[in-house]
């Protein structure tokens, strides 16, 4: 089971300043993250969400969570 | 874990060859996962011709040989091109604003919203069978 506040620091971390929402869509392992981040500023869509999807590898890896949807956006 | 030499060098010429090409859990006509399904019936709406590769089979090389292509591990994956599109998010995103068919230079379906995920109608576009990768 994922802690959702965890991923949610996992991100920031990755995106400081970024503004992090971190939602369960069921089980605990299905996870949604929308994320809006200065970083993203200039990124392809496919660039933005790897971004997103190696702050938390690890918990892909050890099976915390089995699918994370990702929605990003630019702040502004 | 490295990716195998030799499945690496035929997925890549998979999706070199084929225009629209999808990685995906199941099959077309029987999607094993929701976000599989969900791509599936983006494609669908549009129309296009598709190959596809039920990673199922062979889940882990699979993930190691994208995870070297293309940097992504997880699927379903969308290439059109040659070039990573992305998973279900992406398509979905990109079908709603029109980017999508734009990009595999088709009509957007009018009233375009996703699709819902619900079955392939009978005489719809031909897919490729399902692809032996061994």
């Amino acid at each position: 089971m994922a802690d959702l506040v965890e991923i949610r620091e996992l991100i920031q971390a990755a995106l400081p300043g970024a503004d992090v929402e971190v939602i369960d869509e069921g089980g605990g392992d299905h996870l949604r993250a929308v994320v809006k981040a200065p970083q993203f500023e200039g990124l392809s869509r496919i660039d933005q969400h790897r971004l997103v999807k190696a702050a938390v590898r690890e918990r892909f890896e050890d099976g915390s969570i089995h699918a994370l949807s990702v929605k990003t956006s630019v702040p502004g | 874990m490295a990716a195998d030499p030799q499945l690496k060098e035929r997925i890549s010429e998979l999706i070199q060859e084929h225009p629209v090409l999808l990685f995906m859990k199941g099959v077309p006509e029987a999607p094993q996962c929701g976000f599989s399904m969900r791509v599936v019936g983006v494609l669908d709406a549009l129309n296009v011709d598709y190959g596809a590769i039920d990673v199922l089979p062979a889940l882990q090389p699979l993930r190691e040989v994208t995870s070297e292509l293309s940097d992504w591990q997880t699927f379903p994956q969308l290439y059109v091109k040659g070039e990573l599109v992305g998973g279900c998010d992406i398509v979905e995103e990109m079908f709603e604003s029109g980017e999508l068919a734009q990009l595999l230079g088709v009509e957007q379906p009018q009233g375009a919203e996703p699709p819902e995920a619900s079955r392939i109608l009978p005489g719809g576009p031909q897919q490729s069978p399902p692809m032996q990768l061994g």
